[in-house]
Formats: structure tokens, sequence, C-alpha cells
């Protein structure tokens, strides 16, 4: 922090993107997100924030405690509305559309962008119900339909082995880890295009964390995924893209082999040397 | 710094080096564990206590009674003639035994020992043919009939007097009628028969003598003028053939004279006109064939007990048809023995009790009502000479065949009482058909007390209904709102507000729904079915009223705080309401609407009603409901309901869905609490609700519960009696009625907090 930044984001975020594999090939923005600025009541905790998120890619923020990144991952299905006296500017567009418009209808977006939190949340109900659940919300019973859905989303999860004798048990029964999981299928259950996974592993043993990482490198064919997370080595394994922030502010994003080897930023390499954080 | 880190170091794992604060320290746990546990045993000590309490006051309810021989002697002044009949004194201390010579042999009723003998003064060369006690049984006099014609009323008398700290009872007989005797028959024929009833003011003595019934009533008159009462004899001669009658009853009012023929024809005769006698019903009472063998009038003279020669004693009560006037049916029978009934005693002088003696001697104490044979024994090996159960029913005075008078120590507490008569449908005397009455006292002595316990247990069943209908959809709509929808900041306003409606002492609730409330109601009963149908058209015509408002304007009301604006619309449409109420009335019912109930629906309305109780008590209970289902759905998890709305749920979708199921086992548990809470609730019942204990579902009849009961009724009842237990038996039953329903709950709660339980 010898030679502070100037606070100002100009941030090309679609060169970076360009330059992901080294290539020249074109990425899809599946998100862009557009000078979002986020109060909580007048304490600002998004200053400014503009980046793009790659189609069926992993995309990892990460940053100190405090530093935003799980607010803005829940801005991105708008879950930051449940919180009192929020106020967000600027715009996020999913595709093309704006999901801060207000003809936007809510629920709808948020079953397009689908969200796994940092401790496992599974409804006191059975497995089967667990993962249905997104679907019988949507008016969904019939049996043939709701049977497949828990059986790929649960193969999808990596989970179906494990609990496809009782599906009827509670879901609460399972291990913290399969909880996880199963709150993962549960998610791709209702097929979203996005999965936002806000610190997915850090509630969980090595052996659990591990399982789901290995499950984020399945899901990326076919979901775009953002993750939040602690812990640097995570994001350097899981994920494609990385973007950095540090007080509010996204201080750098890039390809992930890129940003970790070789930030442009000062701050990110302190960061991620560990000099602070 | 240093010296902290240095005394943690110190304090290794072993005890006997531990620093004194750390022994201080392990000394409080120890006090603090040992002092919950005992803060725990005793409350458990305590309910265990109060449940065994209870269970020993009740308990002797369902005693059988027991009868032991104390004593027999040889029959006290043997020579004085034949025993025509017995009778013992209130305190069992003095018995008599009139004898066919006219001697009265007063006796101890234990020892046998004579204490006095008196002649009834008979006229010149007749003789007893037939006597008789009169109604009612506690006067004591006892008629003879004689054989030429003429009829003599005695009266034993006993009086009381204390020399110091003993009792003294002394035995004397006197005449009520006058010394002299009463012509019966002018023709001077025998009086065969003869039944009388007694009292200040009347007399009437029907007797059958050569093949006819006399009636013969005396007046007394107390004339303005004079001190000496005139007294003015009707006399009548039934229309009836006298000739196989063998029993003669009067009951003590002198309205109904009954005649028994022997084959087992019972007339009933209206004798209210003394001069004009009415043969109201004569009917069957056996079967052809077989015979009545004894007869009686149970206690209060409304029913006959009819011992037969098949050994079934049957009572006979006037029964109010709804066709015709009142007659006379079988209401119960008790099949006491395979012989013959030869003996029915009911000198019990309170309660619908009687005794029977079956032709082996075989003794048995019934009580009619509740239909429970309170003990079997034989007391003699044959028919016995004469067999009396003393007036309180606690001894027993038996001549038999050898020469010898047996008196008995009967126990006999409380025979009243019986699972039948409190839990089944009662056929009471003069009612027109079984039912479940309550009804403990009355001025009467003869007044039969009823305590069948259905009524008090619908009647609480009842209003804890009608409170939990009003309370539960308030209050857990209340609580859903509080804790899910409404804003933070309100939420700190509204709960507490609430809540502290809980602590307004019910006895305030019930003195305004009493007062202010139940009159309210009446006046404005159209008005407050309005309400239920104004107030959520307001509220609902509000909403699209705000979403009809332009942006802007709509956009400033803060997330939240909807409720608040609502607080003046219900305000104003429950105004209005009110306000239209009487209005509506008269243009849609023509009058009132408690009019249009009776007449239209046939719906009586009583001021005091489950209505009013239900709004009273349900206001009582919202605050609990609310409270404990508030706090069960404000604690499910938020990243559970997070979670659903990530899925794309609604908040709807959310509440039902995972909201309301997380939450089951509080809101199931509050609303166990709240029902608990208005079956045990006291006074607002107590003053709202009547206290009527009628069995009738309908929300404008009254009702009385269990506890308002026990509130009425345990100031008034005498220790020990079988009301009084009969007091705690209710308490026992609500008692037993809250730890069923709470363990019940308690048992459900832990199930649904295992299937549902997130954490």
């Amino acid at each position: 922090m010898s030679t502070p930044e100037p606070r100002s984001h100009s941030f090309d975020a679609s060169s970076i993107l360009r330059n992901a594999h080294g290539n020249n090939d074109p990425v899809e923005p599946c998100i862009k997100v557009e000078n979002l600025n986020l109060f909580y009541g007048k304490k600002q905790a998004l200053h400014n924030v503009n980046m793009e998120m790659p189609k069926k890619k992993v995309t990892a923020y990460i940053g100190p405690s405090g530093c935003g990144k799980s607010t803005l991952l829940r801005c991105i299905n708008r879950m930051n509305d449940l919180v009192d006296n929020v106020t967000i500017e600027g715009r996020i567009l999913l595709h093309d559309d704006n999901i801060y418009d207000k003809s936007v209808n809510v629920a709808a977006l948020r079953r397009r962008i689908g969200m796994v939190f940092q401790k496992p949340n599974p409804f006191p109900k059975s497995i089967f119900e667990n993962v249905t659940y997104g679907l019988r919300i949507q008016g969904i019973n019939d049996k043939r339909i709701l049977e497949e859905t828990v059986e790929t989303s649960l193969r999808g999860a990596a989970l179906w082995d494990e609990v496809k004798d009782r599906l009827n048990d509670n879901a609460l029964g399972l291990s913290g880890g399969q909880q996880q999981r199963l709150v993962i299928a549960r998610a791709i259950a209702i097929a979203p295009e996005v999965l936002l996974l806000d610190e997915p592993a850090s509630a969980l043993d090595p052996i659990s964390t591990l399982k789901i990482e290995e499950l984020i490198n399945e899901l990326k064919e076919k979901y775009t995924i953002v993750i939040v997370t602690h812990n640097m080595q995570q994001a350097a394994r899981v994920s494609d893209y990385t973007a950095f922030m540090y007080m509010g502010e996204l201080i750098e994003m890039g390809a992930t082999s890129q940003l970790f080897t070789k930030p442009t930023k000062k701050q990110t390499e302190d960061y991620i040397t560990g000099r602070y954080g | 710094m240093s010296e902290l880190n240095n005394s943690m170091t110190q304090s290794s794992l072993n005890t006997a080096t531990t620093s004194a604060y750390e022994k201080w320290r392990l000394l409080k746990d120890a006090i603090m564990r040992r002092a919950v546990v005992a803060g725990g045993l005793s409350v458990i000590f305590a309910i265990v206590v109060i449940f065994f309490y209870l269970l020993y006051v009740v308990y002797p309810l369902f005693l059988p009674a027991t009868a032991e021989r104390v004593s027999q002697y040889v029959i006290p002044g043997e020579n004085a003639g034949k025993t025509l009949l017995l009778a013992v004194e209130e305190q069992n201390e003095i018995a008599a035994r009139f004898t066919d010579t006219g001697q009265v042999i007063f006796f101890e009723a234990k020892t046998g020992k004579i204490l006095a003998q008196k002649t009834v003064l008979l006229p010149e060369g007749s003789t007893i043919v037939s006597s008789a006690q009169g109604t009612p049984m506690r006067e004591g006099a006892i008629a003879y009939g004689l054989s030429n014609g003429q009829v003599i009323l005695v009266k034993q008398q006993y009086k009381m007097t204390f020399a110091g700290e003993k009792r003294v009872i002394t035995p004397s007989l006197s005449y009520p009628m006058g010394e002299k005797p009463l012509v019966i028959d002018e023709s001077g024929a025998a009086v065969e028969k003869i039944a009388f009833k007694i009292g200040d003011n009347s007399t009437v003595i029907v007797a059958k003598s050569a093949k006819k019934i006399h009636v013969a009533s005396f007046e007394k008159e107390q004339s303005l003028f004079s001190d000496e009462p005139t007294l003015t004899r009707t006399d009548s001669i039934l229309d009836i053939s006298g000739a196989d009658i063998s029993d003669i009853l009067v009951d003590k009012e002198d309205h109904n004279l009954f005649l028994m023929s022997n084959d087992g024809l019972l007339s009933y005769i209206d004798i209210s006109k003394k001069n004009a006698p009415e043969i109201k019903q004569r009917l069957n009472v056996v079967k052809v064939g077989d015979k009545v063998t004894s007869i009686s009038f149970l206690n209060g003279d409304l029913s006959l007990m009819i011992g037969d020669s098949t050994g079934l004693a049957s009572q006979w009560s006037l029964v109010k048809n709804p066709t015709g006037g009142p007659a006379f049916e079988r209401i119960r029978a008790f099949k006491v023995s395979e012989k013959a009934v030869v003996a029915i005693s009911t000198s019990e002088q309170r309660r619908r009790g009687f005794m029977t003696v079956d032709a082996n001697g075989m003794m048995g104490i019934y009580h009619s009502t509740s239909e429970r044979e309170m003990i079997k024994t034989p007391v003699s090996d044959a028919t016995p000479v004469a067999a009396i159960l003393s007036p309180r029913a606690n001894a027993l005075l038996i001549q038999n065949h050898d020469g010898k008078i047996h008196f008995w120590h009967v126990d006999n507490e409380h025979p009243e009482v019986s699972i039948k008569s409190m839990w089944q449908k009662v056929w009471y005397e003069s009612y027109p058909k079984p039912a479940y009455i309550w009804q403990s006292s009355s001025a009467s002595d003869d007044f039969e007390p009823k305590y069948s316990l259905t009524p008090l247990v619908f009647g609480t069943l009842k209003a804890a209904f009608y409170a939990m209908l009003v309370a539960i959809p308030l209050s857990l709509m209340g609580a859903i709102y509080t804790a899910y929808f409404m804003s933070p900041k309100m939420r700190i306003y509204a709960k507490p507000a609430i809540e502290i409606m809980g602590a307004l002492p019910t006895v305030i609730l019930g003195f305004l729904a009493g007062l202010w409330l139940a009159p309210f109601i009446e006046e404005n009963l159209a008005g407050l079915f309005a309400l239920l149908m104004i107030v959520p058209l307001g509220v609902m015509v509000f909403a699209f009223g705000i979403q009809c408002l332009p942006e802007p304007i709509r956009l400033k009301i803060p997330e939240g705080w909807d409720a608040a604006l609502l607080i003046p619309v219900i305000l104003i449409s429950g105004w209005f309401a009110f306000s239209i109420s009487i209005p509506l009335e008269t243009a849609l019912f023509h009058g009132t609407l408690r009019d249009w109930f009776k007449a239209e629906l046939g719906i009586g309305y009583d001021q005091r009603n489950a209505l009013v109780v239900g709004i009273a008590m349900g206001f009582a209970v919202v605050p609990t409901i609310f409270s404990i289902a508030e706090d069960a759905i404000f604690s499910v998890p938020k990243h559970l309901t997070v979670g659903s709305l990530a899925l794309g749920a609604t908040p709807w979708q959310t509440m039902i869905r995972v909201v309301l199921l997380t939450a089951s086992p509080g809101i199931f548990s509050a609303i166990m609490i709240g029902f608990g809470r208005a079956v045990g609730e006291t006074m607002i019942v107590l003053m709202a609700t009547g206290n009527t204990p009628v069995m009738d579902l309908s929300i404008f009849q009254g009702l009385r519960t269990l506890a308002a009961n026990i509130a009425v009724e345990m100031p008034e009842t005498e220790v020990d009696s079988t009301h009084y237990r009969v007091l705690f038996l209710a308490a026992l039953v609500l008692f037993m009625f809250t730890f069923v329903f709470n363990t019940l709950a308690e048992v459900i709660r832990q199930r649904l907090r295992e299937k549902y339980s997130s954490l």
C-alpha cells in the first residue's frame, strides 16, 4: 500500500476475458455488472463495481472479510432485497436484461440464478422433497417428472449413489458435505443458468470440500458459476476467472492463472502473497 | 498480566493443588446443580401430591357400602304382642317396636334395653287390624286401623336434651289428631288397610274397609278472629272396588293416591280435589302370574319402588308425556334376587336409596338413580318379621323368626354417585326421558342432587372450542404477520403490546365480558355479524386503493408498516358495522336478529352465551398463543427462508412450505398451551357464561365449565359430603384433562421437533 491506487475504475473486463486462455477466442459474457453502488443505510458497501462474468465458466471472488464479495454475489439474484435499508444503484445485466428493472419478477429471476449458501440449509423435509421443492413451488407435481429430476439432479450433484436408497429420509440426517451437495442438487433441479456459490465449502471438512470442488468442475460444463471464497487455493483450483475485491471495490479481475501469477495491482499482490487480509 | 498467567499455569488437573478460587467455583457448581435437581424434583413431587390428594378425597365415592352386625338380643317386651312395625330414631340410639296389642316399646337400639313402654289408647272392645307409617316419613307417625271402623294416629317423638356433655334422648308418644279415634267407616267394619299423610294443616287418611276405599281429609284453618283453629273434614268413597287391594299409599303432598292389588294392578288416583278423587291411570306393574310382594315410596314420594315375586325391584315414576298428562312409567329396575322381594324399606330420608330383603333373608342396599348395588349380604335365614333402615341409612334393625332383633351398623356414605350417573344419561324422577343433568342443590330436603359431570365437561370443551375459534386465527395470523412480514421496528412495539394483554387480570376481562360485552352484543348482534363481513371487505378495499395509488406515493409507505395503516381502516369499518346494526335488523329481520333467530330458526338467545365467552376468553388466550407462535416463527433460521427464496419461491410459498413447517412444533405447543389455558380458565367463564349447565352446542346458549363449577359450589358445600367429593372429582377430571392434553401435546411436539427441527 505504499503507492495508493487511484480510485477510478474504468476497468476493462472484456480485454481480460479475451485473454483468459491465452487465446483470442471471444468469450460470451453471461452477467454484466455496471456501475454498481450499494448502500446499507448511509454506509456504502460497494463502490462502482463493473465486471463481466463469462458463460459456463467459474468466476471466483476473493478478498478479505468484509470486502463486499458476498454482498456483490447476493446482488446478482437480488437477495439483498431482503435486507432492510439497502439502496442499490447501477445495473446488473443477465444477458441483456437489467435484473433491477421494475418489471422483473424476482421469483422468476431467482429461478434462473440459483444460489448455494455457506451453511448447508436443507429444508426439514425428505431428501426427495428437498430436491423437488423448486419444482413444486412452480406447480409441477407430476410424479414422473419429479422422480426424473431428483435422479438427474442428485447425480449432477454427485450424491445419487449415496442417497438413492433413502430418498424419503429426512435430509437433516445427512452429513454436512452431503447436505451441501443436496443443496446444490436442489439448486440445479430447477435448471438455472447461473449458480451462485457463497463460500460453499467453508463449513465442510477437507474431504467434503474436495468433493464440492470436483463437483464445481463438473457443473461448469452446464452452468455459469460464481463462487465466493476465502480460500485462495480453492479459488486457484476451481475458477477460470478471479476477481479480487477490497473495501467494496473491485480491484482487479482476470484469468485465474494470470491473477495469481502476475497480478497487475499492488493490492492484489499483497493479498495473494499473504501480506494482509 | 504476568500474575494472571502464573495463576493460570498453576491451576493443574490435580485437585489437591487447586486454588481456593477454583474450589469455590466447583462448590458453587455443585450447589447449583443440586438446587436445580431439588427444584425440579419438588415440582414433580408437588404435582404428584396434588394428584394423590385429589384421589384421596374422591376415592370414597366409589367404595361399596359395608354392614356389620353390632348386636342381637331377645325382642324387648316379648309379651307385649307381635311386632307390627319397627322404627329407629335419627341418632340410631333408640328404637321403637309397635305391637299388635297397641303397645309401643322404646328400647336402646344397641342393647335392647327397654327405656319406656307406652300403651296406645284403644277404644273399648276394639283390636288393631292394620297399621301403617304415615308420610312424610320423618314425622314418625303411625296409624292403627281398628276392628270397629275407627282409626287412631300416634306419633313417636324423641326429645333431645343435654345433661352436661351427655346427650339424652327421651322418647314419648303423642296423638296428633287427638286421643279420640277417628271414625272412618260409619258401619263399623274393620279397617283392613290404611295409609295416611300427616301435616300441620292437612291430614289425609285412606283406609280400606268392607271392600271400599274411604278417603278422609282434614283441613286445619286458622281463623282470623279466634286462636282456635277449625278442622274441616271431607269424606269420600272411591269409585273403585277395594276387594283385592293389598297396599295403599298416599304421597306427602296428598295429591296422589296409589292402590295396589295383589295381582299387580296399580291405580293412580288424583286426590287433590278432596271431595272428587279422580282415577288417572290404571296399569299392570308385573307380568301376568307374578305378584307384587312389596311396595314403598322412594324418598320424596315421587316414585314407587315395587318389589315382585320374581325378585325384581322396579322404580315407577310419573313421567310427563309430551302427549297427554303425566303417566306412570317404569324408569328402571333392579334384579335384586331370584326369590320374591318381601320387603322394601325406603326409610332413608335424604337420598333415593332403598333396602330390599328377599324371601331368603338376603338384604341388599341400592341407590335408585345411580343404579348402584351398594351391598348384598344375608341378614336372616328366611323372611324376616320386620326390617327397617334408619333415617340416615347408617343402621339396620331386623326382627327374625328366631325371636331376636339384630342391630346392624351400615356404612353407606356415597351411594348417589356412580360412573354411570356421572357420565351417562340418567332418568330422574319426573323427567320425560333420561338426561345429563348437573343440579347439585336446592332448598328442599327431598330434592335429589343430580351429579352428571357430562354437561360440565361439555361446557368446558364448548367454551374452550369457541375461545379457540376466536383465538387461533387471530393469534396465528398475527404471529405470522408480525414475525415474518412486519418491519422490525414496528415489531418492537407490536409484540410487547399484544403480550401485555396477557397480563390483564382475567377477572377484569370476565367483568367486562359479563357486564359490558354481553349486553352490547345482545343489542348489536347484527352488527357483530356485519363486522365479520365489513372489516375484511374494508381491508380489501383499502388494499386495492393502495395498489391504485400513483407509484411515488405508494413507495413512500415503508415496507412492513402496512399493518399500521390498517388500524384506522379496521376502526372505521368496525364502527360502521355496529352503526348499521339496528337499521340492518329493522330492514332485514323485521325487529331484532335475536327474535328472528328464535322465530325462524328456533334458536334461543341467552345474554351470556358461548359467543361472549368465545370473544372474552379468546381475548385472554390470544397473547399466549401469539407470543409462543411468534417466537417459533421468528426463530425459524434465516438460512431456510433465504434458501427457499433463492429457489424462486415467493415469500408466501416460503411462509407456507418452509417457515410454518419448521415452526410447527412451536405453533402446535402454542395452540395446546392456549387450549390448556382456555380449559382451566375460571374467572371469565364464571362471569360471562351464565353458568347454566346445559348441553347445547348453540353459540347463543350459556354453559358451565368444570372450573367455574368448582369455584361456584366449593364454598357452599359441606366438607366430606358427596357433593364435596364430586367437586373434587371434577377437579381431578380437570387435572387429568390438562395432564393428558399437555402430555399428548408434548409427545406430539417432540415428534414434530424431531422431524422438522433444522438445527
